[in-house]
């Protein structure tokens, strides 16, 4: 890998974070856009607080790339939404997003804590 | 039906409406006032039609969306100027289709090669110009000799046959064009078959039952239906059995430009004498029987001669050749008593020239170029105009785009809109124009064929002549569309940006007024060019329909029996009464003046013969060439040919009876200068045999060969005392001999009842019948030429429509202040006679170089032809100021309150 696809892959890995966020949230069970957003929020402990604006580019997009794929669903309060389940594909892609991630979150932490390094 | 973007966007809403509704359920769960809670989610949300608008950009179609929005908006606006869009998608129509209709035509004929693999290695052979016809043919001897002597090149022969009658069952007889091929012609040529076979060695065979013989494409499609039904189908050809063996590739379509055979025969059939074929020989006295099998008589020239020889081996091939052939050239040197022309044909060498090195290709190359110019220019007058109606379209639009602008739409969208808008013009334009282009060609062939043969192309449509469509289409574009809209964007919208009575006032800067009057300005000069060229063709067409022949065209008819049937050439010796019964019949009819027969049958049919005059060694080939014809009693009276000396053939003048001839001046001033031919002796050959003829008669020259052609030397003998079959009877009537026409086949039947008439025709037409490269040019060009007219009409409409309407106010105030009507009229008119005074000089320098360049096609001088330039400018600049009228009264009648109010 030369050094300019290196480059680039350290920004994919920061920009596609959303990516593996909604991701993750599918991992267990099929959910709404509502759902998603509502599952990220506490498992971050209100932290991380997805935009409405963000998240559903993010869905179409992550539906068009074949990563979910969407079925009109009643919830249990008896309404329709659309609920995105994740593909086998989008599973594959779970597991490099997520390791990307931790060899980021490492570069990271050794810039920042060089003498935590051995 | 819904379109599945407005689902997918439906969707859309409905999922973030969902989500909104989740998010509000929640809130009003934990307790929130149901609109407190609603007013809280939205807020959360966030702009919902931006995070749509944002969403549907991932999708990717967007821009065709914008696309189809942009369409639907154009198509609107095109409705809404229903004149702008017929005037544009007529002109675009016109110009283009007439372009590739021209092309189409130019490439058949002059660019297209023969649809064989290495067309360039297919040359024709030259070995000798025959004795009379100076064609390139030669005997059949000599041809086994050549092919013999170099086996393994291919050495193909043809000849080209005189229509043909097929008979078919339960189906009217159809005429077929038939041309004799040697058994290598496909195969040497590269030629695929469509279907079953072509020939082989084995149909050369002499004698066969039922000859082998290979169908044209189209033909077989049209006759039979399909290729495949056409092979093995048994077909009566003159009464003779054939059987069709095979059917060439689609594209083939003879190696002769424009002339394509219905159907190819083996040589060896013409032993048989079922058809006739065109021939040369060393003329009478050399042991030529005509009645006799060609094959083995070396005197009778009849062969056209192609190959296939690779560039480099030709020297030695035609070395080779030159040995083989010395033997004939020999032989030929007895047909002429000239020692130069002997030495000539002696030291002459085989040649070979490209198979595009026909007749067709000299004599259309010129016209079509020609027609491709003028094509040329009427496609930008056309382009001229709608960049010019363009313009003033859109001043007319301004304020609309001025507003459009300040509300931020960007100007590379409005561009895009408006050249979409011409886009789909042009898009249409050129739908038709292919259309348009595909009958003008099939049309521009049938004017520019002559009457008695229709030529045929290879018209499929091909890449160069797409290639061309496509960069016309693009080019008229970027003419009309993209470069005015580029225009008008940078300088008109930021200057009429502002209030609407400015707008409304505004009139146009010097520059863009200039720009306009520049494009009518060079409108008006091509213009007068084709006009004029429209005249001059126009002029020439009526000069050789109307030219002083040496005959009474108007009042004679030509009636073709068929005599060439064993009843009557079997029996010669009764020809003579029964000429003499159908004159006499004739004759008895009212409104008949005088009928004769003659041997000939039409223009091009007298053949090339030589009279040598007894006591007389030293005339030249030149000198004894002539034509020859031979006619019936009364032929010259009927005929309106004056006799200038000694008198006319007699009924004395019997085949027991010294044989007489009539000679032409022409031909009488060629062999005795200006002393008197009466009583003079001539034979066909020279001394001792050149006393055969008593010249009795000398008659006035006469252009038997077309109206255009220069009258021939042609000498006539008596029918009478050479029985012999005729191929026409003349007539001369009082009136128009039209109206003959039944009665004359009435009577004929009468005389005859086994006798039947192929044609009758006016001898006008027959004489006009070469005139095809003049009535294209006089025809298209006048098309052209009213193409122009209408343009340019338009034109000065169009754009002096708009310039009166955005000074409306003005000529109200200067009512107001007391001009006159005719004033305001003037105004305008002025104006337009400024551009066509300016445009003339121009187009009259233009006129007359073109004029000058194309004289080989008119008939008359630059200054004769300068008339037809000041009758063009005057149509032309009337043209232009009565479409100018129209506008300057509505001008002049501008209602001053209305302005004042409007101030």
């Amino acid at each position: 890998m030369n050094q300019t696809a290196k480059y680039q892959n350290r920004i994919e890995l920061l920009q596609g974070t959303l990516d593996m966020l909604v991701l993750q949230a599918l991992l267990r069970e099929p959910m709404h856009g509502y759902a998603i957003a509502q599952v990220i929020r506490d498992r971050s402990g209100e932290v991380l607080s997805v935009e409405t604006g963000s998240l559903y580019p993010a869905l179409h997009r992550l539906e068009r790339q074949k990563w979910v794929k969407a079925e009109w669903k009643l919830t249990d309060s008896k309404q329709r939404a659309k609920f995105y389940q994740l593909t086998a594909l989008g599973k594959r892609q779970l597991t490099t997003d997520h390791q990307r991630w931790l060899q980021m979150v490492r570069a990271i932490g050794a810039v920042m804590e060089p003498e935590v390094q051995p | 039906m819904r379109r599945p973007w407005e689902r997918a966007k439906e969707n859309l809403s409905e999922e973030l409406e969902a989500h909104l509704q989740m998010a509000i359920a929640e809130r009003v769960a934990d307790g929130e006032e149901p609109a407190q809670a609603r007013a809280a989610a939205l807020r959360e949300l966030g702009n919902l039609p931006l995070i749509e608008d944002v969403t549907r950009e991932g999708w990717g179609w967007i821009w065709l969306e914008n696309l189809l929005h942009d369409t639907r908006y154009a198509l609107r606006q095109l409705r809404r100027a229903p004149a702008f869009t017929a005037t544009a998608l007529l002109t675009l129509a016109f110009g283009i289709g007439a372009n590739l209709g021209v092309f189409q035509l130019l490439y058949a004929v002059i660019l297209a090669e023969l649809p064989v693999p290495h067309p360039e290695e297919v040359v024709r052979i030259h070995a000798a110009r025959s004795p009379f016809d100076q064609s390139w043919t030669i005997s059949y001897p000599a041809y086994q000799r050549l092919r013999a002597a170099t086996p393994d090149v291919p050495l193909m022969a043809s000849a080209y046959a005189q229509n043909a009658t097929l008979d078919l069952p339960n189906r009217a007889p159809i005429e077929a064009a038939c041309t004799l091929v040697s058994d290598n012609y496909f195969s040497g040529l590269g030629v695929a078959p469509a279907a079953g076979r072509l020939f082989v060695q084995a149909d050369e065979r002499m004698g066969q039952g039922e000859w082998p013989v290979v169908l044209r494409y189209d033909f077989a499609r049209n006759t039979f239906g399909s290729a495949q039904q056409a092979v093995g189908q048994h077909i009566l050809l003159n009464d003779r059995a054939f059987v069709v063996i095979g059917v060439a590739h689609r594209r083939f379509l003879g190696d002769r430009t424009g002339y394509a055979p219905d159907i190819w025969l083996p040589l060896a059939l013409q032993s048989t004498g079922a058809l006739a074929v065109p021939w040369d020989s060393l003329g009478p006295g050399h042991d030529v029987s005509l009645d006799k099998p060609w094959y083995n008589q070396p005197t009778i020239f009849w062969l056209v001669l192609m190959a296939r020889i690779p560039r480099e081996r030709r020297a030695a091939v035609l070395a080779h050749w030159d040995q083989v052939f010395r033997n004939d050239r020999e032989v030929m040197t007895e047909a002429t008593a000239d020692p130069v022309v002997k030495a000539a044909l002696l030291h002459a060498k085989i040649e070979v020239a490209p198979l595009s090195e026909n007749g067709m290709r000299k004599r259309f190359t010129g016209p079509l170029t020609l027609l491709m110019a003028l094509s040329a220019s009427i496609f930008l007058v056309g382009c001229l105009n709608l960049a010019n109606l363009q313009l003033a379209r859109l001043h007319a639009r301004a304020h609309e785009l001025s507003v459009r602008m300040a509300l931020g739409a960007s100007s590379g969208r409005l561009i895009r809109q408006i050249v979409l808008e011409d886009a789909l013009l042009v898009l249409g334009g050129s739908v038709c124009a292919f259309g348009l282009g595909r009958a003008a060609s099939g049309i521009l062939v049938r004017w520019a064929s002559n009457r008695n043969s229709l030529f045929t192309f290879d018209l499929h449509p091909n890449l160069p002549l797409a290639a061309l469509g496509v960069g016309l289409m693009l080019l008229s574009l970027l003419c009309f569309s993209i470069l005015p809209a580029i225009i008008f964007i940078r300088t008109g919208v930021a200057q009429t940006a502002g209030s609407g009575s400015r707008i409304a006032g505004i009139s146009q800067t010097a520059r863009q007024r200039f720009r306009s009057n520049l494009m009518l300005g060079t409108q008006v000069s091509l213009s007068l060019l084709l006009s004029t060229m429209s005249g001059c063709f126009a002029a020439t067409l009526v000069h050789w329909e109307t030219v002083d022949v040496g005959m009474d065209r108007e009042h004679v008819l030509i009636v073709r029996p068929e005599l060439h049937q064993p009843r009557y050439t079997d029996h010669s010796e009764m020809l003579p009464g029964l000429y003499s019964r159908i004159q006499e019949r004739l004759q008895a009819l009212p409104g008949v003046r005088s009928a004769a027969v003659e041997m000939c049958g039409g223009i091009h049919c007298g053949w090339i013969t030589s009279l040598y005059v007894h006591g007389r060694s030293d005339l030249t080939d030149a000198q004894v060439h002539g034509q020859e014809d031979h006619v019936g009693l009364g032929f010259f009276s009927t005929l309106g040919i004056p006799i200038l000396r000694g008198r006319d053939f007699s009924s004395s003048d019997t085949d027991k009876t010294q044989p007489v001839a009539i000679i032409s001046r022409a031909y009488a001033r060629q062999l005795f200068g200006d002393a008197d031919p009466i009583g003079q002796w001539v034979g066909y050959v020279p001394a001792p045999n050149d006393h055969k003829f008593m010249i009795v008669g000398e008659v006035a020259d006469a252009r038997v060969n077309g109206a255009e052609r220069e009258a021939p030397p042609v000498v006539y003998m008596s029918i009478n005392q050479n029985p012999a079959p005729i191929n026409s009877i003349r007539v001369r009537a009082v009136g128009d001999p039209r109206q003959l026409s039944e009665s004359v086949r009435h009577a004929l039947y009468e005389v005859d009842p086994a006798l039947p008439v192929s044609e009758i025709v006016p001898l006008a037409t027959e004489l006009n019948g070469d005139l095809g490269t003049e009535k294209l040019l006089a025809r298209l060009a006048g098309i052209y030429a009213s193409l122009t007219l209408l343009l340019v009409a338009i034109g000065f409409y169009g754009v002096m429509s708009s310039r009166t309407a955005q000074r409306m106010s003005e000529f109200g105030i200067r009512l107001a202040l007391g001009a006159s009507r005719g004033h305001i009229e003037m105004l305008i008119v002025g104006q337009t006679a400024r551009i066509i005074l300016a445009s003339i000089l121009p187009g009259v320098i233009l006129s007359i170089f073109a004029v000058r360049t194309a004289s080989h096609f008119l008939y008359g001088s630059v200054s004769a032809n300068l008339l037809v330039i000041i009758a063009a400018s005057l149509v032309l600049a009337s043209a232009g100021l009565v479409a100018t009228l129209i506008p300057a009264r509505r001008a002049a009648y501008a209602d001053p309150l209305e302005t004042l109010r409007g101030e």
